[in-house]
């Protein structure tokens, strides 16, 4: 027999399903309270660093932190209720997002101790908002295609080049870029490649915003010119960032916002089918199943995650099948829609946003078609 | 690793690991040894009278009722990998079905081959599969405000024999009102449970179908060469096997959660209903991506008669759509949806209920 792609599902246990209600509790009174308006496709566009804050008080960031680091000690699994939990509901998560859930691993995993000691804690809190810069203008898919350079100088690393699409650069404090650190080697093209810790706010730093095509700002440019970073904010070992950067990818592609950016769209279908505002269809059954397996199918990687076994083809799995979905969602929703909606009615709301979110889900933390790559190579084709 | 999963935190669903290391040698030597495919599928006895004395054949029925008292972890492990081999025998009909019937109506069970089926108020039930093959037919009958199951031997019906599109037997089957009132009544929900019960089994032995097919179609794309190398190569053909194998593990997640619900709550978990229907609908829409892309990744070769891959294709086809077809159980899940509504979508997602709003 093949090697399954994904490991066996698993069940819920009672203290996962106790911390699930604990946390839909508190977030049912947030929407209640106003604290926000619940939206799609969250954890990219919402930021709120106020709310961010009040779940680091309440214990809900950084759980996989040890708790000598500030965090809280508790499993990936504890994690994954949590932030399924904020998705469903449409909270402004996008300030703890890339921190939460591959900034704090892989410090974990690559950081010094300092490094820990300096920006862990302040993971956990909510205080520390964090970017990604590995996407240039020449390097997208062909991510080891990178030209930002780093310049050995006294006592660090000068960068220079331009980093494109990150998200939140302008909201964020700092954020993680790979950079060229040695000469293209054309047998090895993944050698000479670094990561490095860059505060947004350092001397050489300039930041130009990117305007998506509903006019809202997430995207940025982010221009580098001779950045000066410490050695001491170097992140593991120079000339090991391609590793680095792929050992976390299990991390960045299984998780719930891979299928559930446009849950609250579908919620809001389910209530519109049912008072007489959308026809009744057995396409809205339908993407409800999906999204039900794909939530055991996410579960049971983040099982594998808490276990350190291999999970890289599982992600891609439930990557390229959740994020196809959650799309799917925002399609189907405006075959059954007219035009002759009211501005200010919540679907047509959530639905414009979410078609226009849509082509970005199959495309960010690497496109589908490389994706299919990463599971052929799984099946043994490659 | 699931032997590290703290019990509080996930609880493991796997089957029995040696149980499944057994089936799957005896379904391989099964595969390895058996003749050509033909267009039709006939009851192989002998591979029936070695499931038996293995305690396969009513491996999840009680061990008072004579059955081997297996879990349904184990129980769709097993049909999973007897379909995978295409074996041609009523492990479904006669070992998660009748036998269980017989059990909830306290009827006594001698073990001879049975099938199952639910005649009409006329007691004319439709697709009865291996009709021809059984010693004794047990009915499922909703007699007025009652329902009954009834064991109505071979001679006592009419059976007009027919092939369903895999060319399993499959047969229209009149019996005498008489015989069906006279069945032992059961509770109402057994009349539920076995819709339940019958389209769950049923996703159990796709998913194993799906399974055997990647393997075949992963084998084929690495062989085959075409333009001086293997067809596994191009982009276009790597892309069909990943969406054809991510959709049969989307599949499988969501019938091992339907089974994992079943048997943890001994069928009585009222989020049954929700996840058989998922299961239903996962497996059943990826049946359409399955075969279609199968098919398209073996070129002509697979759609011979002598190649294995229709022996799984038309059985997929044929399976899903039973005890309820795809759309019906899509049906089911938007009025779930719908009578969940917003503020409780997600409470019906994870549990299968939708819990009352907070
Ligand atoms: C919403 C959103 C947020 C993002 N946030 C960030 C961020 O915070 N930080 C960051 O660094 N990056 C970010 N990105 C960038 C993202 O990682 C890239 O968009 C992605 O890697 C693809 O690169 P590209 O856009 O240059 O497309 P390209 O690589 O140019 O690809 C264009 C098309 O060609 C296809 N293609 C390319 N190569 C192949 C191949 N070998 N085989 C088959 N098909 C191929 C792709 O699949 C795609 O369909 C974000 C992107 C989006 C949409």
């Amino acid at each position: 027999m093949t090697r399954a792609l994904v490991p066996p599902v698993v069940t819920e246990g009672p203290d996962l399903t106790k911390l699930r209600l604990e946390v839909r509790a508190f977030l049912d009174d947030q929407v209640a309270d106003g604290r926000f308006v619940p939206h799609v496709d969250t954890w990219l566009t919402r930021w709120d660093r106020e709310f961010t804050r009040e779940l680091g008080r309440r214990g809900w960031l950084g759980m996989t932190i040890p708790t000598e680091y500030g965090g809280h000690g508790r499993t990936f699994l504890e994690r994954f209720v949590v932030t399924e939990e904020l998705l469903v509901v449409g909270a402004p998560v996008a300030a703890q997002w890339v921190a939460d859930r591959q900034i704090g691993p892989s410090l974990l995993r690559h950081g010094t101790e300092e490094q820990k000691r300096a920006f862990l804690p302040r993971i956990a809190s909510g205080d520390l908002v964090f970017g990604i810069g590995m996407s240039e203008p020449d390097a997208g898919s062909d991510l080891a295609g990178v030209r930002t350079r780093g310049e050995r100088v006294d006592d660090g690393w000068r960068l220079t080049g331009t980093k494109v699409w990150t998200s939140g650069a302008h909201e964020a404090d700092a954020f993680f870029v790979l950079a060229r650190t040695a000469q293209p080697d054309p047998a090895d093209r993944h050698a000479g490649l670094s990561q490095f810790i860059v505060d947004l706010r350092a001397p050489g730093v300039e930041i130009r915003p990117i305007l998506s095509m509903g006019g809202d700002h997430h995207f940025n440019e982010v221009h580098l010119d001779g950045v000066f970073v410490p050695d001491e904010r170097v992140l593991g070992q120079v000339g090991e960032g391609w590793r680095q950067v792929t050992s976390e990818l299990g991390f960045e592609r299984s998780g719930p916002e891979r299928f559930l950016s446009t849950f609250q769209l579908l919620a809001e279908a389910a209530s519109a089918m049912d008072e007489g505002r959308l026809p009744q269809d057995v396409g809205l059954g339908r993407h409800v199943a999906r999204v039900a397996a794909l939530h055991q199918m996410s579960f049971a990687v983040a099982t594998a995650l808490e276990a350190h076994a291999e999970a890289d083809v599982a992600a891609a799995v439930v990557k390229v099948l959740g994020t196809t979905s959650e799309g799917d969602i925002a399609d189907y929703v405006d075959t059954l829609t007219a035009t002759g909606w009211v501005e200010d009615e919540e679907l047509y709301r959530l639905l414009h946003a979410a078609i226009l979110q849509r082509p970005g889900f199959t495309l960010r933390g690497g496109t589908n078609e490389i994706l299919s790559g990463v599971i052929a190579r799984g099946l043994g084709l490659r | 690793m699931s032997a590290s999963l703290d019990p509080r935190l996930a609880r493991s669903t796997s089957a029995d690991p040696d149980l499944v290391a057994m089936l799957s040698q005896l379904f391989d030597d099964y595969r390895a040894a058996r003749s050509a495919p033909r267009e039709v599928i006939d009851f192989d006895a002998e591979l029936w009278a070695r499931l038996d004395e293995l305690g396969l054949t009513r491996l999840t029925a009680s061990e008072q009722s004579g059955g081997s008292g297996a879990s349904w972890f184990d129980g769709a492990a097993l049909l999973a990998l007897a379909a995978g081999a295409g074996a041609p025998v009523p492990l479904l009909e006669h070992g998660f079905l009748a036998a269980w019937l017989l059990e909830a109506a306290g009827l006594p069970n001698d073990g001879r081959l049975r099938t199952v089926c639910r005649p009409d108020p006329a007691g004319v039930a439709l697709n009865v599969t291996y009709g021809r093959d059984a010693a004794s037919i047990v009915a499922l009958f909703e007699d007025g405000d009652e329902w009954r199951v009834a064991d109505v031997p071979v001679d006592r019906r009419s059976i007009t024999r027919g092939r369903n599109l895999a060319g399993e037997p499959s047969e229209t089957v009149e019996f005498d009102l008489a015989d069906l009132a006279a069945g032992a009544t059961v509770e109402e929900e057994v009349g539920e449970q076995f819709h339940l019960r019958g389209a769950l089994a049923r996703c159990a032995q796709v998913c194993g179908a799906f399974e055997r097919i990647v393997e075949l179609v992963v084998a084929h794309v690495r062989e085959r060469e075409q333009f001086g190398r293997p067809i596994g190569r191009f982009q276009a053909v790597q892309r069909l096997v990943a969406d054809l194998a991510a959709e049969a593990s989307l599949a499988r997640a969501a019938t091992d959660t339907a089974v994992a619900r079943a048997t943890d709550s001994d069928w009585t978990d009222p989020g049954l209903l929700f996840a058989v229907g998922v299961a239903k609908s996962c497996v059943g829409h990826a049946a359409s991506v399955v075969v279609r892309n199968a098919h398209q990744a073996l070129g002509a070769i697979g759609t011979t008669l002598e190649h294995e891959l229709h022996t799984l294709t038309k059985p997929a086809l044929a399976r899903r759509s039973e005890f309820g077809s795809i759309h019906e159980w899509d049906e089911t899940l938007t009025r779930l949806a719908t009578s969940a509504g917003h503020d409780r979508l997600w409470s019906l997602v994870t549990t299968g209920r939708a819990a009352p709003p907070h």
